[in-house]
């Protein structure tokens, strides 16, 4: 049941989708892979919408050089737990939600607990080793993954449904190199908005997601376009339609 | 022939947004980006490897259709062709 504290904190966007969508927010629980640059705004975004539940895992401390990005971490937070940090300022942002902070790795030993039932998962990775775990998860749970990534003015982002669209093997076979990335904070903020949308959207049951699409930001031209993409015979991870081995096999 | 090339984000920067070219008959899908690519070293570099192969994260996409770069030596370039080349990134 929606209070009437929050109805007054609702009211405005309760005239987009309701009582009944925003009881639908506040029974969802989703995981917020990452409290960095992209798992700040989505956080915070998804907490002020009310999400009933968001677990955000991260295991790094606050860092002065995070600052001009992460903006879930204050000054006064340098040196703590992102962890900490994160659950501090969302239980003040919205008190009406329930915030879960797990200051671990995720690793292929523990995702799958950790998750849990949650109804969603964000991709705020910094790294595509933990994306495609989660994309494994996703997939095996038969739950969403919302990925988003950036560098420097670049970002993108997609979502996967499993069964519905291609996985995030499927649109990435390889991973980009891993390096100490360009990025200035306006770019996370831009696609952790997109990837907040897409979350929200999902569990409203509104509108059209990007599966099956990949959304490509150009911050320096201020220009977005997309790329369809398409599941993969052969991907390894979602093993949509016949592979390639199998094929030559029966031959 | 006429065909257009749409580079994206980094590679954006190094060789341009659109380019068009004017490929000879029997081009393949992959001496066109080296071509176009070749203008700039550091453009060039970032899209093939050392030995003249794609660099494996690299995404190709022939009239918006995912062509794997394994393939793109062997596929033809034809008129009329939009050929786009993206990195994917993966900060957070």
């Amino acid at each position: 049941m929606i209070t009437e504290r929050e109805r007054e904190r609702y009211k405005r966007q309760m005239m987009l989708f309701g009582d009944e969508g925003q009881e639908k927010l506040k029974k969802a629980h989703i995981f917020i892979a990452g409290a960095g640059g992209l798992g700040s705004p989505v956080s915070i975004y998804l907490g002020v919408a009310g999400v009933g539940h968001i677990t955000i895992v991260d295991m790094d401390v606050v860092d002065q050089s995070n600052l001009n990005r992460q903006i879930l971490h204050f000054d006064r937070d340098v040196g703590k737990k992102k962890t900490a940090s994160a659950e501090e300022k969302l239980r003040e942002i919205n008190p009406d939600i329930v915030v879960t902070a797990r200051d671990e790795k995720i690793d292929e030993t523990n995702a799958d607990q950790m998750i849990g039932t949650a109804d969603g998962i964000v991709d705020a990775m910094d790294n595509f080793t933990t994306r495609y775990l989660l994309n494994d998860v996703a997939l095996r749970k038969k739950i969403p993954l919302f990925h988003g990534a950036i560098r420097g003015f670049y970002g993108q982002a997609t979502t996967i449904l499993p069964g519905k669209s291609p996985c995030l093997a499927c649109i990435f076979p390889k991973a980009p190199p891993k390096e100490v990335f360009p990025v200035v904070g306006v770019t996370p903020g831009c696609i952790g908005m997109i990837q907040a949308t897409e979350v929200l959207k999902y569990l409203l049951g509104r509108g059209n997601l990007l599966t099956g699409r990949l959304f490509i930001w150009d911050g320096l031209e201020s220009r977005s376009e997309e790329i369809c993409v398409e599941a993969n015979s052969c991907c390894a991870a979602c093993g949509t339609g016949k592979p390639r081995g199998r094929e030559l096999r029966l031959n | 022939m006429s065909v257009k090339i749409r580079f994206f984000a980094r590679f954006r920067e190094l060789l341009g947004t659109d380019v068009l070219a004017t490929p000879a008959p029997g081009m393949t899908l992959s001496g066109l980006v080296k071509d176009v690519a070749g203008e700039n070293k550091e453009g060039y570099d970032a899209i093939f490897d050392e030995q003249g192969a794609f660099r494996e994260f690299v995404i190709l996409m022939r009239n918006t259709k995912r062509v794997d770069t394994a393939d793109a030596e062997k596929i033809l370039v034809t008129d009329g062709d939009e050929v786009a080349v993206f990195p994917p990134v993966a900060g957070g």
